[in-house]
């Protein structure tokens, strides 16, 4: 927090810089000299690119879209911290005023090889789409919209898959595993789907295909310390984690899949 | 025929499914082992003890099983943990400048490789120096155990290896549930619970051994 609310802050800045994904790469040291407390993150960045195009210099590459927290592609570690040390937000909804006048800042990309860095802060989680593309879809005929209620749904059920759904797949779960394990992002996907009707048809094919597929992409195991938890920005439990080990128990006995 | 149960056994959910059953296995033959310990405290001579040992031996093949058993447990606990350490590492190469956790992972949590293997390096003096593997200890086996126990760099030893052994449990007892499935509102504060008090009760329990015969034991050591 900002000490004396000054108009402006003095930050350093120590980014990561990458040419491309088989570079070696290593920090590079900014001053920014007149940074508002009510600047965004990410804000606080275009202050820092633009400053870099006008002297001629590469701006730094970051992943960014709705700024709103909704869409799921910032992804800074932020001082060891995915997302920086809010609780529940993402790095577009972190403000300047969280930081002290004269802090220095770390600004690191997600580290995991199933990430690997695509330049500077970007990293390419085609890793997740792939795992999705392995089972975290519902094969419906779509046709007409259906009546609304016409599949009676428990309100507790709805309200799981719900908070299950909320999962924006920005990988923060990764970043923050200390094993670099997608559980979360995987079991909130199995576990939104699986418990509503429509998804439940192929609950089994699913868990098992995307556990698969997130084994192929190389994020490590699961040791329960529910760092993903707490880093998440939309606070997904590490109960669907548990729900997904057991469907993934039951389905691999239950299925007739001999393979 | 099994490949199936290969495929699922293989998997990094299975693997964790495995290490928790494993580790819940091991926690029940902590259970049996401190139950039997106990008999150390009945009476001054040993009699109990020494009793208890005979009756375990009467069951003839049947405790060669259980100890294989038991040793195949250990076994696979052992080398799943190091095969999920190695991936884990594997995972990321290129590591954080800059690491903060965010309070959820604990020091017990964070340290179960390097616990388990002091528990690991107790159990090869424990099993194969001062008792299983000691021909003193099956002609004399209660006085073999209180000497053993109250000598001091041995006491010291085997306290040291129990609060690590609480430790590796306060992580592992808890953290086998959620692997296993086993989670719900109603329950996972009761397992916070009963992972640290089992923790605690096997630490203290066992650890109460080597200060009672180093301390207070008066039974005419060697």
């Amino acid at each position: 927090m900002s000490g004396a609310n000054p108009d402006t802050m003095r930050i350093t800045l120590k980014v990561w810089r990458q040419k491309d994904t088989d570079a070696a790469g290593s920090f590079k040291t900014y001053y920014l000299h007149d940074v508002s407390p009510d600047m965004s993150f990410l804000e606080m960045l275009d202050v820092l690119n633009d400053r870099l195009i006008q002297t001629g210099d590469e701006p730094v590459a970051f992943d960014h879209d709705c700024r709103e927290g909704i869409c799921g592609m910032c992804s800074l570690v932020i001082n060891g911290q995915a997302h920086g040390g809010d609780a529940g937000t993402t790095v577009c909804q972190l403000h300047m005023r969280r930081f002290a006048d004269g802090q220095t800042i770390h600004v690191e990309p997600w580290r995991a090889n199933a990430f690997p860095v695509v330049r500077d802060l970007v990293v390419d989680r085609s890793a997740f789409d792939r795992i999705m593309a392995a089972g975290g879809f519902i094969s419906v005929h779509t046709g007409s919209a259906p009546d609304a209620n016409a599949i009676p749904i428990p309100q507790e059920t709805a309200e799981q898959a719900m908070d299950a759904a909320a999962c924006i797949g920005c990988g923060a779960c990764v970043a923050a595993c200390p094993n670099s394990a997608a559980m979360l992002f995987v079991s909130a996907k199995v576990s939104h789907l699986g418990r509503l009707p429509q998804g439940k048809a192929e609950k089994d094919r699913r868990v098992v295909a995307m556990v698969q597929a997130m084994d192929a992409e190389g994020f490590g195991n699961c040791t329960n310390h529910f760092e993903c938890e707490a880093a998440c920005p939309k606070e997904i439990s590490v109960e669907n984690i548990a729900t997904m080990n057991r469907e993934f128990l039951v389905a691999s006995f239950r299925s007739r899949d001999l393979g | 025929m099994l490949r199936w149960l290969g495929n699922a056994l293989s998997s990094s959910i299975g693997k964790k499914i495995l290490m928790a059953l494993t580790g819940l296995f091991l926690v029940v033959f902590l259970a049996e082992h401190i139950l039997g310990n106990l008999t150390l405290y009945k009476d001054a001579d040993g009699t109990a003890f020494n009793d208890y040992k005979h009756t375990l031996e009467s069951f003839g093949p049947l405790l060669k099983v259980a100890e294989i058993g038991l040793f195949a447990v250990f076994a696979a606990h052992i080398v799943l943990a190091l095969k999920l350490a190695l991936e884990n590492r594997e995972a990321r190469k290129q590591k954080y400048a800059v690491r903060a956790h965010r309070g959820k992972a604990t020091a017990a949590s964070l340290s179960m490789l390097i616990t388990g293997s002091l528990v690991l390096v107790y159990l090869f003096k424990h099993v194969v120096i001062d008792f299983r593997f000691n021909s003193a200890y099956h002609e004399a086996p209660a006085a073999t155990v209180k000497e053993t126990l109250s000598k001091p760099s041995n006491a010291t030893f085997y306290v040291l290896a129990m609060a690590i052994l609480g430790l590796h449990l306060a992580h592992g007892f808890r953290s086998a549930f959620q692997s296993i499935g086993a989670s719900h509102p109603k329950l996972d504060p009761l397992l916070e619970i009963a992972g640290t008090a089992v923790a605690v009760l096997f630490a203290v329990g066992f650890a109460t051994f080597p200060i009672y015969f180093l301390f207070f034991w008066t039974g005419g050591a060697s």
